[in-house]
């Protein structure tokens, strides 16, 4: 399929520049990136800015509910705060703080008084009332040991340093109070309001309240934050309010917050990258915080991935196909071509290529096949205008031995001759004239073979009568094939041969026998010399000449080897058919020279 | 050569989507969730039940509360207590149709009397609400459970506890809440059993303390002006203990007199470790609550005996919860205050 010359060196790495590749692949490529590029660059685009949209609205959606909450609990809180004036404008409650001794009635009209507040807000787990003696009232907490000071107790000492200001302690660990329904220091939450004296600002006592831990876990926990969050509560110090066991964990550093009022971070806990979104509570200063888990996108972003994912999956396929079938479509006809292409390069002219598309490999395709048509026709016309050059050619050969004007003017010699009565000058310029005569033969190439024979035997005529008793010849033709046809003039260049490089050379006379016989559908012709023969080289010079006719004809012009010119002929009129000259030779013994031609039954 | 290709290009492009695929369609990442403990009883922070109470702000409540919140905490649910301030049985009355109104997911009540609730109570039945009671009973309602003291059993163990510790020999009152059910049983376990087993006591009056402290030691007190010599007495409430200790204090009679008290009170519980009450009957108050919830919680899930729509039939939920009693004297008492 490839067909690209290349340098054997390079040839890997050359192939694969993109100007190199095959236009199949090179349209592959373009294809492909021209449907997936897109679709990938938009898809990513597309998750990343929804992930970034979703992001932030679930991160307002918090601060949100994380505000909510907030409120909630400082209702709760506030509740609580109000439960502390409540309880300190009592008038038995003002008794036992001021009296030094309060009395048993009053003291249990306080704590009627106080019963009230945890039934009605049932949020709170318990209140207590301690004066500055250490005297206490409550109906659900009491002294661990009465020995230690309640005053001396972190809480209280907190409240007188509030000046009167409610405050919030938070989980009230190592205290030396507890409920008598056994709240767990971890289940309630504390907050203390010191009582002052308005006229002194001296502290008459402190109310503490202890918040039930359960209404800020229903709080925290009605509030779904996503899939994966939850809500945690922790005060400013940093201790915890209330963190859910399925956090994992107990407390975060509270220099997390970085001492904002709102905010968010990402942190690692237990090889767990969390996201924290908070808000604090002015009024508790609890900040609450949303965790959340980062490692998975939220639902919907995974949905949505889900769908882009898909739809990009879908556009891909589409353009793989799509990319396939187009750079396959548009690079099989060029194949096709160059198939054909090919065949033409290797010499077959005759296939056209086959194809029926309008397009430009179509186009391509025909004006390849009116191409190859033009070069058939100018092969033809090649052809022809060769054989007529031939012709041409064979005709000034034939002109060279040309007998009209000579045979003219040897009858007028013949006359002379036989005026003055010489009888022998009259013989010769007779049988030259005769041997012109056939020669010419009124300009017809073929003459029957007796004719030709007569042709010959008026030459050797001649040259006895010149060479006297050097010279013998016979000749011999099969009457039966005496009028068939033949070639004219094509023994006599032969026995010339015979006469001047065989006889003459020779010491002694010589004889040349010409025969004429017929070999199956051929006529075979014979010149047999007794002359000097030829030696191995000029034999191969000669055999090779009749091998290229055409060239030895027209270089051994002028050298007297006509041998050439009649075996030209005889391949020209015959074509490389059974005809042809042959030679054999031997030094000192002889040569014989044989002519075969195919029957021709044309007459003269 | 090019068939291969595309094959090759089509299954790789398949395989990644199919990786995509299964990253964020199918698989459920586990991993990411909070390592929640899978536990059986899970219930919505959504449900809401309720405790009903009468003579709301007793500290007796307190415990059966905390019971109810330990429960709500476990099975992460939502609670609210509701209750009438005063011992008033349309009060009570008042309250609970109003909390049924709100439809809860269950509803826990203690009887003021055992009949007032009744048509309220299966009000709540009719409309689809789970409702239980505790600690003080109403049998005639149509309530799938009662969880109590069995007070008969109460007042037994009382009465053994006062004919040992008198020796069989004596008189004895008992001061209790007339009207109400669990009273009059506690009263009766123990008349009768003093009847069966200690014939040498007498139980000479029966009185009323008003389920208040002052009532109970007012009532005290006209026992001994009436009964000088009584030896023993028996309250069948907090109150009772309390107001009857009060008064033997005042009279300077602590010591002599045998007090059988009720419940498990800070304030009985101190007279018990200093002697003024010789004994008192602490009854299961942290199990009514938490046992409340849990019945609630399972008969709002449906997580019932099968087949026990039917309500002639069997009981969806244990009709009876003895919550039990136990024996508190000094040697014990300290276990009974708060940690």
């Amino acid at each position: 399929m490839q067909t690209v010359d290349m340098k054997p060196k390079h040839s890997f790495f050359r192939r694969l520049l993109p100007r190199n590749l095959p236009i199949r692949y090179k349209l592959l490529v373009h294809f492909l990136l021209i449907t997936i590029l897109p679709s990938l660059i938009l898809g990513l685009l597309t998750d990343f800015v929804v992930n970034r949209i979703i992001e932030k609205q679930m991160n307002e959606n918090t601060l949100q509910l994380i505000s909510k909450v907030n409120r909630s609990l400082e209702f709760y809180v506030g509740n609580v705060q109000n439960t502390t004036y409540l309880i300190s404008y009592n008038p038995e409650v003002r008794e036992f703080l001021y009296q030094d001794k309060p009395d048993q009635a009053a003291r249990e009209e306080a704590l009627e008084f106080m019963r009230g507040f945890p039934t009605l807000q049932t949020e709170i787990a318990g209140i207590m009332v301690v004066n500055a003696k250490g005297d206490y009232l409550s109906n659900d907490m009491y002294s661990r040991s009465a020995s230690k000071d309640l005053t001396l107790e972190t809480w209280y000492q907190e409240a007188v340093a509030g000046k009167g200001i409610f405050k919030v302690i938070g989980h009230p660990y190592g205290r030396n109070v507890t409920t008598h329904a056994n709240y767990k220091d971890t289940e309630v939450v504390s907050a203390v309001r010191a009582i002052l004296d308005p006229d002194s600002q001296k502290v008459m006592g402190v109310v503490l309240i202890d918040l039930k831990l359960r209404v800020i876990v229903e709080t925290a926990q009605d509030v779904r934050l996503g899939k994966t969050g939850l809500l945690m509560v922790m005060d400013e110090k940093g201790e915890p309010i209330y963190v859910p066991k399925q956090l994992g964990f107990q407390k975060i550093p509270l220099m997390w917050l970085k001492g904002q009022p709102s905010g968010q971070f990402v942190e690692t806990i237990n090889d767990r990258k969390l996201q924290f979104i908070f808000r604090k509570s002015s009024f508790t200063n609890w900040s609450t915080i949303g965790v959340f888990s980062t490692e998975e996108a939220s639902p919907e972003v995974r949905q949505i991935r889900l769908y882009v994912g898909t739809f990009v999956f879908v556009v891909c396929l589409l353009g793989i196909t799509a990319s396939f079938a187009l750079s396959h479509g548009i690079s099989r006809p060029i194949h096709r071509l160059m198939a054909f292409m090919h065949r033409a390069e290797s010499g077959d002219l005759k296939t056209r290529y086959w194809g029926d598309t309008m397009d430009e490999v179509g186009m391509l395709g025909r004006s390849y096949n009116s191409m190859l048509t033009k070069i058939g026709d100018l092969l033809q016309l090649t052809e022809k205008q060769e054989r007529q050059k031939r012709e041409a050619e064979l005709r000034i050969l034939q002109a060279q031995i040309k007998p009209h004007f000579l045979y003219n003017t040897l009858n007028t010699i013949d006359w002379m001759a036989r005026k003055q009565g010489a009888q022998d000058v009259s013989e010769m310029v007779g049988a030259l004239s005769k041997l012109y005569r056939i020669g010419l033969s009124k300009g017809n190439e073929f003459i029957p073979l007796a004719e030709e024979f007569d042709h010959v035997r008026s030459y050797l005529q001649i040259q006895k009568l010149r060479y006297r008793d050097k010279l013998k010849y016979s000749l011999d033709l099969d009457p039966d094939i005496a009028h068939l046809s033949s070639l004219k003039v094509i023994l006599q260049p032969i026995v010339e041969n015979a006469i001047y490089h065989g006889i003459k050379e020779r010491r002694g006379p010589g004889t040349i026998t010409v025969r004429g016989v017929r070999r199956d559908h051929a006529i075979e012709l014979s010149v047999i010399d007794d002359g000097i023969g030829m030696d191995g080289q000029t034999l191969a010079l000669m055999r090779e000449r009749l091998d290229h006719p055409m060239q030895a004809s027209a270089e051994a012009a002028g050298t007297g080897y006509g041998l050439a010119n009649v075996q030209a002929r005889l391949k020209l009129t015959y074509g490389t058919s059974d005809c042809g000259i042959s030679i054999d030779s031997e030094p000192n013994v002889g040569t014989t020279v044989k002519l075969k031609f195919p029957i021709h039954e044309e007459g003269g | 050569m090019k068939k291969p290709l595309l094959l090759i290009v089509y299954g790789l492009v398949t395989g990644l989507f199919l990786l995509f695929f299964w990253y964020y369609g199918i698989r459920d990442d586990k991993q990411n969730d909070w390592n929640e403990n899978p536990i059986g009883l899970m219930g919505d922070i959504e449900e809401k039940y309720v405790l009903v109470t009468f003579q709301s702000d007793l500290d007796y409540w307190r415990s059966i509360m905390k019971g109810f919140e330990d429960a709500a905490q476990l099975l992460n649910v939502s609670i609210e207590f509701r209750g009438a301030s005063q011992y008033d049985a349309n009060e009570e009355i008042t309250v609970l149709e109003q909390v049924i109104a709100r439809n809860p997911a269950g509803i826990a009540v203690t009887a003021i009397n055992p009949e007032a609730l009744n048509a309220t109570i299966d009000k709540a039945v009719n409309a689809g609400i789970p409702i239980v009671l505790f600690d003080s009973g109403a049998p005639d309602s149509r309530a799938s459970s009662f969880l109590g003291t069995d007070n008969y059993s109460a007042g037994a163990t009382a009465a053994r506890e006062l004919g040992r510790l008198l020796s069989g020999q004596g008189d004895a009152a008992v001061l209790t809440q007339p009207k109400q059910l669990n009273h009059q049983e506690r009263t009766k376990g123990f008349v009768e059993t003093i009847q069966q087993e200690f014939p040498g006591i007498r139980v000479i009056e029966i009185a009323d303390g008003k389920g208040s402290v002052p009532g109970s030691a007012q009532a005290a007190k006209t026992l001994l002006d009436t009964h000088p010599d009584i030896d023993g007495f028996f309250a069948t409430q907090a109150n009772g203990g309390v107001g009857i200790g009060q008064t033997l204090r005042e009279r300077g009679l602590t010591g002599r007199k045998v007090v059988i008290g009720f419940d498990t009170d800070k304030g009985t519980l101190d007279m018990v470790k200093d002697g003024t009450i010789n004994a008192t009957l602490a009854q299961g108050t942290w199990n009514m609550g938490y046992w409340s919830l849990i019945q609630l919680f399972h008969q709002n899930h449906d997580l019932v005996q099968p087949n026990s729509e039917d309500m002639n039939g069997a009981h969806p939920l244990p009709p009876f919860i003895d919550t039990g009693i136990t024996i508190v004297t000094k040697d014990n008492v300290d276990n009974y205050y708060a940690k």
